[in-house]
């Protein structure tokens, strides 16, 4: 007889939509959000003495993690989407460490987080971090396998697209790939 | 049931190597946000996207292996970083639809 250990850290509070892109027609600054409406906002607005226009969407989700042993939930709403090593750039720093890690059998990955409204990306806290890595692994089924999700100290966001980010950009064309 | 059982009961080719996982069950889906939340270890995962990020998805969550319908092709890149992460891709014509009556049929639920 097999028991199933139940993991104590779980994904709750799934929420699907879109993550909304989004640039200042002055400026041409760039911000990205999450909206749970069930048609994604397209118009323009001004905040301030900025502009904002609509610029692109990706389908995605939001998602709270609790703590099975003292009931405590974790909110993720500043995580844009992660990162894998393997999708980088090869002879980036990210991709080199992840390399480095996958000789140690673990899978590395990168939080990306929204910009807060200063522009700077918002930090995930030590503690939420924690928390992520250990949701994950707990997940894991095969031998001696780990992930590790990394903040963005390579300062990613500057670089990637929106398209690399494990979200689904795109997905809409799909039907228009052969 | 192990993977290349399946291989061998859906007559699926194997755009990578093969390897030797147990199946848990079965998830379709082609948005990687979906497989994120809700697919399980050991999950056999059958979409069309043969996109990386569905690889990197697929990796987080440790999916065995994925089945890539309607003729589907992955890329070298995309192969390469399978075999890497040890995740078998399975193709197959046939659309997820009969993939998915053919998987009941061979016992998987």
């Amino acid at each position: 007889m097999t028991i199933e250990m139940k993991p104590r850290y779980e994904m709750v509070n799934v929420q699907l939509g879109y993550v909304i892109i989004e640039h200042d027609v002055y400026s041409s600054a760039m911000r990205s959000y999450f909206s749970a409406e069930p048609v994604p906002p397209k118009e323009e607005y001004r905040e301030g003495k900025q502009i904002w226009k609509y610029s692109g969407m990706a389908q995605s989700f939001r998602f709270d993690i609790r703590d099975a042993e003292t009931g405590e939930v974790f909110k993720y709403d500043e995580m844009l989407g992660l990162l894998y090593y393997g999708c980088c750039k090869k002879g980036s720093d990210v991709y080199g460490i992840g390399e480095l890690a996958h000789d140690s059998n673990i899978s590395l990955y990168v939080a990306i987080t929204y910009e807060g409204p200063d522009g700077k990306r918002v930090k995930l806290s030590a503690d939420k971090l924690r928390v992520l890595n250990r949701a994950f692994n707990d997940r894991l089924q095969t031998r001696g396998k780990k992930i590790l999700i990394l903040p963005d100290i390579f300062d990613l966001y500057k670089e990637v697209s929106y398209g690399e980010i494990m979200i689904d950009f795109g997905l809409t064309s799909l039907e228009g790939e052969s | 049931m192990k993977v290349q059982e399946i291989v061998d009961r859906l007559e699926l080719k194997g755009a990578t190597k093969i390897f030797d996982k147990d199946l848990s069950g079965v998830y379709i889906s082609d948005m990687v946000s979906d497989i994120i939340a809700n697919a399980k270890a050991g999950h056999l995962l059958v979409t069309v996207q043969i996109h990386n990020n569905v690889i990197a998805a697929a990796n987080l969550v440790d999916i065995a292996a994925i089945v890539v319908t309607q003729g589907k092709l992955p890329s070298d890149d995309v192969i390469k970083m399978a075999e890497k992460a040890q995740i078998s891709i399975l193709s197959t014509t046939m659309n997820r639809w009969q993939v998915a009556t053919k998987l009941y049929e061979a016992g998987i639920r």
